[in-house]
Order: structure tokens, then sequence, then C-alpha cells
């Protein structure tokens, strides 16, 4: 008698419970009905911060924009370009003249014709609205109509880049009649295969695109629907797909082997590589690091392998160059150049008038304990001592590009080859705070510059010389952990992207 | 009456300005590179510059302050840096998220814990003792490790209920209730025990006062002395700790809305800090702070219905 009322409690929970859950049972099967009329559902990391086209940024946001946007030019997944809004396009003898030729049947979404004085606009656009990716216009002089469906884009110097750009955040088309407007921000438009369905999303959370039905391209158009969810959380990100509510996302080494014991498709491929970057080449805050033998020394410090193993579960691949397998930079005889040695390390050391070593101060960031105490340790193995000065996430990337370290771990995108030289080896790039440079490397990025078709063999030169001259300490390269239901959706990797392109998606069955 | 709430509307104003003015304080000196998180990585030193003109970064301290009061007064509250959505839309499209959360959560414990209180209370023994137990073991295990478990148990191992929210305007009821089940179980199981073991503590202090002794003996029927006259004297008790966990609930909301990816308050504000979002984090501090005055403004003004001593005071 006494736990009646206990009972009854009881009884209402689980009545409370059997009821919620049958309604849960009824959404469910509700969202699994509209994802076989083929929907496509992504997890992504990044929200976006606006839908102006000149703001858009490669990497993750790529497919959210290409959902609204098409490209000028288009960067098939294994980086070959194709025609998109431009179908044809030629350079002139000394590479500072492009000119284009642009498709004359296409419309934006608000009946704007897509046309040379829109292609303008937009480029022009791009490069005074100060986007993230504004730096991929540098070398835009002026951009010329030459007709109707034909436009010149005019460099102040060549850019070996510049079509691949055209493919990326500077390529991007949206309505003339919309570009500058405060609306664009929350609401593209474009004349890209899908619409924005801005009822049914929520900034930061969702965005749900719906068909455009006007599309001049259904082969690039393969979904009826497509849901991007934002999930900056890797633990949403696992939950979510392992329960079936997105179709793919990019996971970690931590979470991806509960993602294949739930039977999920994983697609490898390596994207950024990890290590140091060894600023002070000419010795302003660290003198010692002005001695290449002292930079060789930090390479043969490191044991690749066993660092890979422990910190990155194996997840990548050992190397000691900066520039990626997919790119024609690429040297595969320098992914061993600097085996794990510290008897050589320390040799080169005491070769340099550093028998005992020095100390020097290198920025923590937030999550990278565990492989910044390894550093230390392997570091300090060979008589280098480092003290590590914790750094806030937001003020890591600023800091180090300020030039306020002597080095610093960073873990950075292996594009093509200018557009890596152009990040981290030229005088003005962000990741060369120093400005170092010397006559040979500069004679080595001057002809990769000019070199048109050979600016990618061209760059196997500057690769060669940063490596011998130990201008960073490359660890590995590092695995993108990319999980597909392949009940639902096929996939095909883009290289140098750290997701695959919109169109790289297509129905299973 | 009157004067009592204009009283309190008074004081709530005075705490929202203090607060809002603290948090831009805070913002202020811990959000130093703004420009730079909006642009990237890329982005060069002429790039930031102009980005931080534009935003107005570049003002000092007491005219971004005040700009920012002066919009807010007019019911503006800017537009977000990392969204570019105006803040009062934003807020408005995650509140009904969280409230609905909340208001849903506090309604069963209300229910759940009056139930077990009162049964406590009355008949105590194997009850109270199950009660007391449970208190402690609630109290101890936070809000967030229910939700894990949950997750676990019922979205990932038997698949009943969505891993993370499905929901999205236009969404049927049947989406808000799969995704809004679990997250409200969890704060029901956090907040249940405390709230029940208060009504329990009230209800014995109730039935030991010499007017029940009186009324029982005049031969009053027990129901009506314990649901007529000893819980409108207990009621009180009760209804500050609801509001307490109500508010409560707004902060816990924060780790809840992001482990079920639900697009709420909480999962906006802990976005809106991490990146610095000023114009976002004092909206979501004006509306919290907004929604704690009004509370507790209702709360004193029940507890004046309930009990006119409280009025007379």
């Amino acid at each position: 008698m006494k736990f009646r009322p206990l009972a009854a409690g009881i009884a209402v929970l689980t009545a409370a419970t059997v009821a919620l859950a049958g309604c849960a049972g009824g959404g469910g099967a509700a969202t699994g009905g509209t994802t076989a009329g083929k929907t496509l559902t992504l997890g992504s990391l990044s929200n976006v911060t606006s839908f102006d086209p000149a703001q858009a940024h490669l990497g993750h946001l790529m497919p959210t924009y290409q959902a609204a946007y098409d490209t000028l030019i288009l960067r098939e997944p294994d980086g070959t370009l194709a025609p998109m809004l431009a179908t044809k396009w030629e350079y002139n003898d000394d590479q500072t003249q492009l000119t284009l030729d642009l498709r004359d049947d296409v419309t934006f979404t608000d009946g704007a014709k897509f046309d040379a004085a829109a292609a303008k606009a937009n480029l022009d656009h791009f490069k005074s609205a100060n986007g993230p990716d504004a730096n991929e216009a540098k070398s835009i002089k002026d951009v010329q109509v030459v007709d109707d469906d034909t436009v010149r884009v005019d460099l102040t110097e060549a850019d070996p880049a510049m079509l691949y750009y055209l493919s990326q955040a500077a390529g991007f088309m949206g309505s003339p009649k919309a570009l500058g407007t405060e609306a664009i921000k929350t609401d593209p438009v474009g004349s890209g295969p899908y619409v924005l369905d801005k009822a049914a999303s929520v900034n930061g959370s969702q965005f749900t695109f719906t068909k455009n039905p006007k599309y001049w391209n259904k082969d690039l158009q393969k979904y009826d629907k497509v849901v991007v969810k934002i999930l900056p959380d890797v633990t949403a990100r696992l939950n979510a797909i392992v329960s079936g509510q997105v179709d793919a996302v990019l996971l970690d080494p931590k979470t991806a082997p509960k993602a294949e014991q739930a039977g999920l498709t994983q697609t490898k491929w390596t994207n950024d590589w990890s290590g140091l970057l060894l600023f002070d080449r000419d010795g302003k805050i660290v003198p010692a690091l002005k001695d290449v033998k002292v930079r060789q020394a930090i390479n043969y410090a490191f044991d690749r392998k066993t660092m890979l193993k422990e910190v990155m579960g194996g997840e990548g691949e050992v190397t000691s160059q900066v520039f990626g397998k997919s790119n024609d930079a690429y040297i595969p005889a320098l992914d061993d150049a600097y085996p794990y040695d510290p008897a050589k390390a320390k040799q080169l050391l005491s070769e340099a008038g550093y028998p005992d070593g020095f100390s020097m101060n290198v920025p923590l960031l937030p999550g990278t304990e565990s492989i910044m105490a390894v550093v230390k340790q392997q570091l300090a193995d060979v008589g280098i001592t480092i003290k590590l000065s914790s750094v806030p996430q937001t003020s890591y990337v600023s800091d180090i590009i300020a030039g306020k370290f002597p080095l610093a771990w960073f873990q950075i995108f292996q594009g093509e080859p200018w557009v890596a030289i152009r990040q981290m080896i030229t005088t003005d790039a962000a990741y060369n705070p120093f400005h170092t440079t010397s006559d040979e490397l500069q004679a080595d990025i001057d002809a990769v510059q000019t070199g048109g078709d050979k600016a990618g063999e061209l760059a196997k030169k500057v690769n060669q010389y940063v490596t011998d001259n130990a201008w960073f300490a490359p660890w590995f390269r590092v695995n993108q952990q990319y999980f597909t239901n392949a009940k639902k959706v096929k996939v095909e990797v883009q290289i140098q992207q750290a997701v695959p392109n919109l169109y790289n998606y297509s129905p299973a069955s | 009456m009157l004067i009592f709430i204009i009283r309190r509307l008074v004081s709530g104003v005075t705490v929202l300005v203090a607060l809002c003015c603290v948090t831009f304080f805070l913002l202020y000196y811990s959000g130093s590179n703004i420009a730079q998180n909006i642009l990237g990585e890329f982005a060069t030193s002429d790039q930031i510059a102009a980005k931080e003109h534009e935003l107005g970064l570049d003002q000092p301290l007491i005219v971004r302050m005040l700009n920012w009061f002066g919009g807010a007064l007019h019911g503006d509250l800017g537009t977000s840096w990392f969204t570019n959505e105006p803040v009062t839309q934003s807020l408005l499209s995650r509140l009904p998220v969280t409230l609905a959360l909340i208001v849903t959560a506090t309604i069963g414990i209300a229910i759940l814990a009056s139930g077990f209180g009162i049964a406590a209370a009355v008949k105590r023994g194997g009850v109270d003792r199950l009660l007391q137990t449970g208190a402690v073991v609630g109290q101890a295990i936070p809000e967030f490790v229910f939700a894990i478990i949950l997750v676990t148990v019922f979205a990932i191992g038997l698949g009943w209920f969505p891993a993370t929210s499905s929901i999205a305007p236009g969404a049927g009821g049947a989406a808000w209730i799969a995704s809004l089940a679990l997250p409200v179980i969890a704060l029901v199981i956090n907040g249940l025990t405390s709230t029940a073991q208060q009504i329990r503590s009230a209800v014995i202090g109730e039935l030991e006062r010499d007017y029940v002794r009186t009324l029982r003996s005049r031969g009053t029927p027990e129901p009506v002395i314990l649901f007529k006259h000893v819980m409108r004297s207990a009621a009180p008790a009760g209804l500050t700790v609801l509001s307490l966990h109500f508010i409560g609930m707004l902060g816990g909301v924060v780790i809840i809305e992001q482990i079920f990816a639900l697009p709420g308050m909480g999962a906006l504000a802990v976005q809106s800090t991490t990146l610095g979002d000023t114009p976002l984090v004092m909206g979501v501090v004006v509306y919290t702070v907004v929604i704690v005055i009004i509370v507790n403004l209702l709360v004193d003004l029940a507890n004046g219905w309930l009990n006119p001593k409280v009025r007379v005071s």
C-alpha cells in the first residue's frame, strides 16, 4: 500500500516515455521518407559568415556556397580545370591577360542575366569587398568587357594560380543586382543548382536548399534538396551520422573507429601537413635558427613514425616536405629527407656552435598539449630547450603570423604549388612573418610565377630548396577521415580540399 | 501591489544595465582578434584594418558602448559579425527552442516533484527513503551525464530518438517532440529529486502545524486538509525552488543544447562567445536577463496570490 504513489508515478513516467517514443518513431519515419526522395544531408564544421559570394571561403564551406553559386571554372575531383560558366579561356604570351568566353544561356535566380558585365561586376566586387579570400584577386589589375559573352582579366603580373582561383572563391558569380546589398548576406542570389529555402533554415544550425528549376546543367543537379547541418562539435557529428541524420561528415582519429563499427564507409585522403614552421630563419628572435645546421638538427630530432602512430593513431603519412602528393611540386624522395637521427642532430648543433643546445619560446595552442609535449621532449633529447607559452585559440594565428614567435606548430592546407608558395614561402606570404628569402630561392620562385603550364614542375626546385634549407620541420600529411552512409550516398574525393565538392555526391541507387 | 511591481521592475532594469556594461567590458578586453577571425588566416594586415574600421572596432570602448546602448534603446541590437543576421532575428529564431525545452522541463518537474514530494511527506517510510536517496544521486550526477547516457542508449543504441536535433522552422510537431524528448528528460531527472525534496520538507513542516491538528479535530477529511490547506501554505517553497531551477536551466541548456545540437539560445551563446561576436553575445545577455527578471516577478506575484502574508509584507 505504501508504494502505491510510487507505482503510479512510475506508470505515468513509463506512459509518457512510450508516448514520446511513439511520436519519435513517427518523426523518424517521416525524415527517412524524405531522404529517399533524393535529399542530401551534409554535416559541416563551419557556419557561413555571409552568403555574399565575395565573402566565400574555400575548404569546409565550398559545398555550401556551391549549392547557391556557380564558379567561372569547374575544378574536377582530380584537380583538372573544366568549363563551367566560362566555356573557354586563354592567356596572352606573357600571361598577364586572361580572356574568358562565357555561357550565354545562364540566368540568376532573380531573373538577371549572366553575361560579361555580370562577370566583371563580380570580379570587381570580389576585389573590393575585403572577403576572407580577397588575396586571390591580388594580381587582378582590371576587368574588361570585350563583348556580351567575353571578358578579359588584366593582371599586374603573371599568376599561375589565377585559373584555380576562378574555380574557388574568386570564381563564384552572384546576381549583379544583388551584389553589395544587405539582403544577399543572408539570402544568396546566384545561378547555382539550388536555392536557399530561408523559411526552412536557421542560421548557424541548418541551411536547406531546394532545386533551382531553371538550372542550366542538370548533370550537376543530382538532388531535389540539399540540407547542410552546422555541427562544429565532433561528437555531435559522430552521433548524427551514426543515427542516420546526416549522410556524410568529417570525423577525426578519436571518433572514426566508432563510425567504422557502425558500418559507415570511410574515405581517406591527405589534405594538410602537420609540423613546425621555422619562421626565424634570419635569427631575429633566436640567433641560432639563422644557421641552416640548427634547423636541420631540429628536423633530425623528430621520430616522425612513432609520433604519427602515438599522436595521430597512424592516420597520415610521414614526410619532410611541405608540398602534397597530388601536387606537381611533390618529390617522393623528400618524404624521407630527414630520418630520425638524434646523434646527427647533436653533431649538427655542435658544428653550428651550440654543443650545449639553446632555448626558445614556442606558442601552445589549446588542444595540442599532447603533441607539443612530444615536441618538447624530442627537442630536449638533442639539447634544445623549449618553453611553451599558452596562446588562446582566437589569437594563435594572428600571433604567429605577426612574428611573435621564432617557430610554431601548425597544420596547413597543401594547395596547388603557387598557392602553397604564396601562403608560406614568398616574402609577402602570411606564414613567412620575417619575410626571409635568398637570391637563389627568389629566382626559383620567379621561374614558377612566369612558368605557365610548367609552373608546377618548376616548383620542384622551390620544394627542394626549402627542404634542403630546413625552412620547416614537417612531420606528416594528415588523413581527412570522411564518412558516408554508403546505402544513401556515393562520394568522390576532391583533391586539395577539406571536404568534397557538392557535385561529387550522388545518390547510391 | 502596483508599487511592488514597479519596484521590482526598476531594480530589474538596473541589473540589466549593469550586466550589459560588465559584459561589454569583458568582451572588449577579451576579443582582440575579431577581424582576423572573420577574415581567416590568409587575411593581410590591410584587410584586417579595413574590417576593423567597418565594424567600428577602431573606436574607443566608451563610443562603442554608447553606440550599442543607443541602438538597444531603439530596439536595435545590431547585426551579428559572424552571420550577418540581425541579432533580434537570430534570437527570435532560437528562443522558442530554448523556452520549449525549459518550460516543458519545468512543468515536468513541477508535476512529478509534487507527486513524489507529497507522497513522501504523507506516507513517509519506503517512499521517503527512496526520495532521500534519489535526491543525493540526482544532485550528484550533472545533467550532461544523464544527457550523454540518454543519447547513447536511446538515440544511438536503440534509435528511438534523433541523436541531434531535427528541429527546423516549418518542421512539424513530431520533429519538435522527438528532438526535445531526451533533453527534457535529462533536465527533469536532474531537477526532479531536489524539488521533490523541498516540497516534501515544506509539506511535513505544514502537517506538523497547529491548524492541521485543529482541522483534523473538527473532522475535516484528510484530502481536503492536504490539498486545500497544507498545499497552499507549502506551495511558495516549491515555487521558489522551481523558479530557481528554471533560471538554473537557462544556464544548464548551454551544455544540453550542445550535446543534442539543438538550435537554441544556449548553443548560440557558446558559438557567439567563443568567436567574440559582441552584438550577438550582448543580445543573448539582454534576452536572458529579461527572462530571469520576468520569471522572478511572476513567481513573486504567484506567491502573493497563494499566500496573503507575502502581499502584506
